[in-house]
């Protein structure tokens, strides 16, 4: 009895995994063609408007899959490389992906427009030979600071994360919550680099970072500003668009771009290596590079736009915003988080317990 | 055959939860085993590092912080939950629907905005410190975010009704007669109920714990939104090795570990309830 039970279970579920094998072949290559369908973050990373237009201009259909997470585009392209054509995707994915042999080699004699990207932005880690990506949307992390009430806690203005450890400023700190970004704070604040593995100098980050704990009122990854603009908390470690929405609702918080430095993401296009539709794909490239088209991207999303030809036409507010038209210097003090994977464990590890305290 | 005959009916619902919980289950299971590449790529070799990680002190007291969230979840969902189900059991046939309506209602709208809702109630600038800096009872605002109590509260706010459905349940089912027993051979309303209904609507209790317990071991938003991250749970650390982390294999380990909790808490509850003809699980 229990036994011929048993083997109808296993068999029903053999029955089951060949079903969605099945399904799987079945549905490959179903592709329409006159399509484009990308993955990106959601919101209005690319702007629906946008896309409209090109629908428009062009009768291609672009399908919008929103993700929230690099990895969850990573599985997505590597469950179903011939589903998608193109991603926006975080520089060091663009390097996984890359090395991962998932990205197509981009034909640059297919989008015309590729000339207006700022060469700044050329050679990066992630594509030192340009070959697979190309940069959208740029941000970085700085402190975003009410220096009011910092003033009012008594303590010293802020100009760089080692400002952040002044005992008057306990309870009042919000930062972004992932290892990594942290243990590089604190890192930078030893004047030491990104992903350090020395252990002497990473045990040092540890106690300088276990340190911090009384001033952290919070860690939120996905709206910190609001800390600052519903006045908990009077310094943000942030990403630059959040820094902007928080400005705009509260007009005297002041970005800091601390002396120590600070880390820089690139958001890039990427083409599936098995991409059904890659001359709409091109298409679709050349046409968001567009100087007028980047410009208006820039000024909806609130990301630094890498197209030079661009600068043109953005609208004044964007370009007098310290936070969004970054100046030189800012830029240069800048640097990725590379080789993640070799401190991630260990700063995993240190990160949990920093929590627990 | 005759069996087969017989559960025909048995078998769509088999096949879904094999497809949907046995066949990924097996998935984790399989992963919680192998190792990965530095570009967080999964490898097929077989490893026990995973496991040596689970059991590391840092992240075995973090298995422990977890376990003190649901513990304590349970206890409060335990009090909260036993007055409301036995008043609800003991209503009239009308306004028992109304308030076990009441009670699945909150269902209806996303368990995250729900946790928004508590942080526009509990903020700084929320309905609560608004209030109370309006009526002048205080002057600065009440710090009542980002603490393990906001935590607590946030989980077992989100936990409640199964509770409450579980005890009224077994509150429901009681045998009036024994009451009556009771009452004729002397005993008042306290007596009664700490020596006929607590003991007899025990599985029920354990029933609703079981529920509570399990959920509460894996909810991770809460803590990150109404406990502001400033503690770590296990739905957090598997969370982060998912996604960020780019360590499946080590995220199946903690699952696993989850499970293996969560089997010993229900095979407790297995103990507590053998008699209950009507128990969860029967």
């Amino acid at each position: 009895m229990k036994n011929r039970r048993f083997s109808l279970v296993i068999g029903i579920l053999v029955i089951a995994l060949l079903a969605v094998v099945v399904v799987r072949y079945v549905n490959r290559g179903e592709e329409a063609p006159g399509e484009v369908n990308l993955m990106t973050w959601g919101g209005d990373f690319i702007p629906r408007a946008i896309i409209e237009e090109f629908e428009k201009e062009t009768g291609i259909k672009v399908n919008y899959k929103e993700v929230t997470s690099n990895e969850d585009m990573q599985s997505l392209l590597e469950a179903s490389p011939d589903q998608y054509d193109l991603a926006v995707t975080t520089d060091y994915m663009v390097d996984i992906l890359r090395q991962s042999d998932m990205l197509a080699v981009l034909d640059k004699s297919k989008i015309p427009n590729y000339a207006n990207i700022n060469p700044v932005y050329h050679g990066a880690y992630y594509d030192p030979n340009d070959q697979y990506s190309i940069p959208y949307a740029i941000s970085i992390s700085f402190l975003l600071v009410n220096p009011e009430g910092v003033e009012s806690l008594g303590a010293r203005p802020i100009t760089s994360y080692g400002d952040m450890w002044q005992e008057e400023l306990v309870n009042n700190i919000v930062l972004i919550d992932w290892s990594v970004e942290i243990m590089g704070l604190v890192l930078k604040s030893l004047g030491y680099e990104y992903n350090e593995t020395d252990p002497v100098k990473v045990a040092e980050a540890r106690e300088k970072l276990f340190a911090l704990k009384p001033n952290i009122k919070r860690f939120e990854t996905n709206t910190p500003e609001d800390s600052l603009v519903n006045g908990e908390a009077v310094i943000g470690f942030m990403y630059s668009n959040q820094a902007v929405k928080g400005q705009q609702a509260r007009p005297n918080l002041q970005p800091v771009f601390p002396t120590e430095g600070m880390p820089i993401y690139i958001d890039s296009w990427v083409m599936s290596k098995q991409a059904p539709n890659k001359d709409g794909a091109y298409k679709f490239l050349d046409f968001i590079m567009r100087p007028e088209i980047a410009a208006r991207i820039a000024d909806m999303t609130k990301f630094t736009s890498p197209n030079k030809a661009a600068e043109a036409h953005l609208p004044a507010d964007f370009k007098n915003n310290p936070m969004l038209n970054l100046a030189d210097e800012v830029v240069e003090n800048t640097s990725f988080y590379i080789g993640v994977d070799r401190v991630l464990d260990e700063y995993e590890h240190i990160y949990s317990e920093f929590k627990l305290r | 055959m005759q069996t087969l005959k017989r559960n025909i009916l048995a078998v769509p619902i088999v096949v879904w939860i094999g497809l949907l919980v046995g066949v990924p289950l097996l998935f984790v299971f399989v992963l919680s085993f192998l190792s990965r590449d530095s570009l967080g790529n999964i490898v097929v070799q077989f490893t026990l590092e995973n496991y040596q990680r689970v059991f590391d002190p840092i992240y075995l007291r973090v298995f422990l912080n977890s376990l003190l969230l649901a513990l304590l979840t349970g206890i409060l969902t335990l009090v909260v939950g036993y007055p409301v189900a036995y008043i609800t059991s003991n209503l009239e046939p009308k306004k028992r629907a109304l308030s076990i309506g009441l009670i699945m209602l909150p269902f209806w709208i996303s368990s995250l905005l729900r946790t928004y809702g508590w942080m526009i109630l509990l903020g700084n600038a929320g309905i609560i410190n608004n209030v109370l800096r309006a009526l002048g009872v205080i002057d600065a605002p009440l710090s009542m975010m980002y603490k393990f109590s906001t935590t607590l509260i946030g989980t077992a706010y989100m936990l409640v009704p199964f509770m409450i459905v579980a005890i009224f349940n077994s509150v429901d089912k009681l045998d009036r007669s024994l009451l009556e027993a009771s009452y004729d051979l002397g005993a008042n309303k306290r007596q009664t109920f700490f020596n006929i209904t607590l003991p007899l609507t025990i599985p029920g209790i354990a029933g609703g714990f079981t529920l509570v317990f399990i959920p509460a071991l894996g909810l991770f938003y809460v803590s990150d939104l109404l406990g502001g991250g400033n503690t770590i749970f296990l739905g957090n650390l598997i969370n982060t090795q998912v996604t960020r982390g780019r360590n499946r294999p080590l995220a199946a380990a903690f699952s696993m570990a989850m499970i293996v909790v969560a089997i010993l808490v229900i095979s407790l509850y297995g103990r507590v309830a053998k008699d209950d003809r009507e128990g969860l699980f029967q």
